[in-house]
């Protein structure tokens, strides 16, 4: 990489800016924009911390008052509940499905039968996790959702338009 | 006229189908436009150019007005930007007048969306024109600029900021890239990793991750909540029935509405909310009757539809003549262009001109048929709404995984890239980080590396950012009203909470 500063126009209006002069090595360029994405997040997390910290900080104490208090804590649970056992049951299945879907796809290969074959259960018990009125009806539509939508999606895609699945 | 013979049946047919997928993703409350195109993408790997362009624009108008079914009947906005939908349309619902709102808003939306695409037409090519000359120094005060308006449309000011610079860091993960002059080395991750990111992480798994995976997340944690009550009945016809006699008087409203619509959503990296939020408000500030906007006035709804239809056009704006995209939505569309291996920039009309009328055509006629399925087959429409989440939201995730391991032809940790920033964009929301700056930051990262390493490498002097040429400082001071208009903003809002407070 040559030099810039034998170019003499810039050098007439660079003298009184040399501050700004900038000349970068090739063999490091690589790092030498993700450098500076670096220093403006580590100045923008630290005005964030000095803005938004203090309000946070209120926020906790605030809240480690209220749950010292025996009443106040049973509302502030109602309006923020969250619902863990859906949102986690959701995480298990889906890493789950992920999980299990190539080594299943690999005994029958180039098929999209992994995909298959994993869509189906996963569809049923996502949906029934989900479900708030478990009743006959429900069953029944889930059931055959669950079989007739990947089996859908695995017919035009895999067979009729060639897309790889696993 | 050669492009006639790309418009085949398969053609048509693909974008009615787009825009009758779009409008039910629209209709249903939580599911976005943006959701709607990123789980559509894997049907267009089969399909040219052409065809998935026609479908994901179906998709983009039929996402972007399917919005203001929920907004008019539930008080519930299906997309962003149907929000001020719901100020006029939902008492209209509650006076019996749904079917009037619904038809008045629909009309609005066909004004809107063929406004801004004539707008499209007109002006993209000129702009592209005029960008061929730039070189690195104003694509790169481009892509600046683009970030500083997503950040002043943030929540937060500095957190948008962060989200988009975020956003950035992760683009730059993997080699900096030989074909764009880079030197091949890699930076930001282990040894471990190279095999895998060799090239940084996939577009679309992160897009359809933060967008579907990481939205039914956020739902999931609220426990699948239903929001259409079981036997309550929608009296849609009560009251004053439709008729486009709603429209006299409201061409102005149409005009500024729609132009309003179209210009926010020009500007690169805005998009949603903000276009109909400009455009309710002027209405308010212009109208006869300002003290009836809120109660249920037809023309609060047309100054808001009219609007977020504006934008479908607007925002492709950006996108065809520089290759930044106008809005998150738009931003999925560049995946499907990657996809094709085109390169979408200035020089992108004028090497595919088939291609671009032929967007024109689908475009238009996306609005039409978006219209005549809406106005015809809204009580069908109504119905979708009720489709229980628990049967949906499986299916999505199947897609999300489709779309996800197909992109680049079976690679396992793309769908892990999907859970991984699923997770992200999940998390990230609970300590107040934003998906859309995050997401222009991630797209238009790598490109801004680009720029500003090479303009530097050939010009030896950060002055030069600056002195280059008149349209660089032009760029500047757009660059600086967009600061100060959105610290501007800020101080707004923290006087308004004080006030509150």
């Amino acid at each position: 990489m040559p030099c810039q500063q034998d170019h003499p126009g810039e050098t007439a209006m660079a003298d009184g800016s040399s501050l700004f002069k900038v000349s970068i090595d090739f063999d490091q360029s690589h790092l030498f924009f993700p450098n500076i994405i670096h220093w403006i997040l580590l100045i923008l997390a630290l005005l964030i911390a000095l803005t938004e910290g203090p309000k946070v900080l209120r926020k906790m104490r605030a809240r480690a008052e209220e749950n010292r208090g025996p009443e106040a804590s049973g509302e502030k649970d109602q309006t923020r509940k969250i619902d863990w056992l859906r949102l986690l049951g959701m995480l298990v299945l889906t890493i789950l499905y992920f999980y299990v879907m190539e080594p299943v796809g690999e005994i029958f290969p180039n098929t999209g039968l992994g995909f298959l074959l994993t869509s189906i259960p996963f569809m049923f018990l996502l949906s029934t996790l989900f479900v708030h009125t478990p009743g006959r009806r429900e069953f029944i539509t889930i059931t055959l959702s669950s079989i007739i939508s990947p089996t859908v999606a695995w017919y035009v895609l895999a067979q009729m338009f060639n897309i790889t699945l696993p | 006229m050669e492009f006639l013979s790309y418009l085949s049946p398969m053609f048509f047919a693909l974008v009615g189908f787009g825009v009758i997928v779009g409008i039910i993703f629209g209709a249903i409350p939580g599911m976005t436009a943006t959701m709607a195109v990123a789980v559509c993408l894997p049907m267009t790997y089969a399909l040219d150019l052409i065809n998935g362009l026609a479908l994901l624009l179906g998709l983009y108008v039929g996402g972007i007005s399917g919005g203001l079914v929920p907004a008019i009947l539930l008080k519930i906005p299906g997309t962003p930007s149907s929000i001020t939908t719901t100020f006029d349309g939902y008492p209209m619902t509650q006076k019996g007048e749904g079917e009037r709102a619904l038809k008045t808003g629909i009309t609005a939306s066909l004004f809107g969306g063929i406004f801004s695409a004539v707008i499209l037409f007109l002006f993209a090519p000129s702009l592209a024109d005029f960008a061929i000359k730039f070189s690195y120094v104003e694509k790169f005060l481009i892509i600046l600029f683009a970030l500083t308006v997503i950040a002043s449309l943030s929540r937060n000011l500095l957190l948008g900021i962060f989200s988009g610079v975020l956003g950035v860091w992760f683009s730059l993960i993997g080699s900096y890239d030989i074909s764009y002059g880079g030197n091949g080395e890699y930076r930001l991750m282990t040894d471990a990793m190279v095999p895998y990111l060799e090239s940084g992480f996939s577009l679309l798994p992160v897009l359809i991750g933060l967008f579907g995976l990481g939205t039914i997340m956020q739902e999931a944690e609220k426990g699948i909540r239903e929001e259409v009550g079981k036997g309550k009945k929608l009296d849609l016809n009560g009251g004053t029935p439709f008729s486009f006699s709603v429209f006299k008087g409201e061409m102005i409203n149409l005009i500024r509405s729609s132009s309003l619509g179209t210009f926010v959503g020009m500007l690169p990296g805005v998009g949603g909310s903000a276009a109909s939020v400009l455009s309710y408000t002027q209405q308010k500030n212009f109208s006869k009757h300002p003290e009836k906007l809120g109660k249920g006035a037809p023309e609060g709804v047309i100054a808001s539809e009219a609007a977020n239809n504006g934008l479908t056009g607007g925002a492709l704006i950006p996108l065809l003549s520089l290759g930044i995209p106008g809005d998150s939505t738009t931003a999925v569309l560049i995946g499907a262009f990657t996809l094709q291996g085109i390169q979408l920039g200035p020089l992108f009309i004028g090497n595919n001109l088939d291609t671009w009328n032929t967007m024109m055509v689908a475009l238009l006629f996306a609005n039409l048929v978006m219209f005549f399925v809406m106005f015809f087959a809204i009580r069908t429409i109504v119905k979708v709404i009720t489709i229980p989440k628990y049967l949906l939201y499986p299916g999505i995730i199947m897609m999300c995984v489709v779309g996800a391991y197909a992109i680049n032809f079976g690679i396992m940790f793309d769908v892990w890239t999907l859970l991984f920033f699923g997770l992200f964009g999940y998390l990230g929301q609970k300590v107040g980080l934003e998906v859309a700056p995050f997401i222009i930051g991630f797209i238009l990262g790598k490109q801004a590396e680009v720029y500003f390493v090479k303009s530097l490498e050939s010009f030896g002097s950060l002055t030069i950012f600056f002195t280059k040429s008149p349209i660089a400082m032009v760029l500047w001071v757009l660059i600086l009203i967009s600061v100060v208009f959105s610290i501007y903003g800020m101080i707004k809002q923290k006087k308004n909470n004080n006030k509150h407070a």
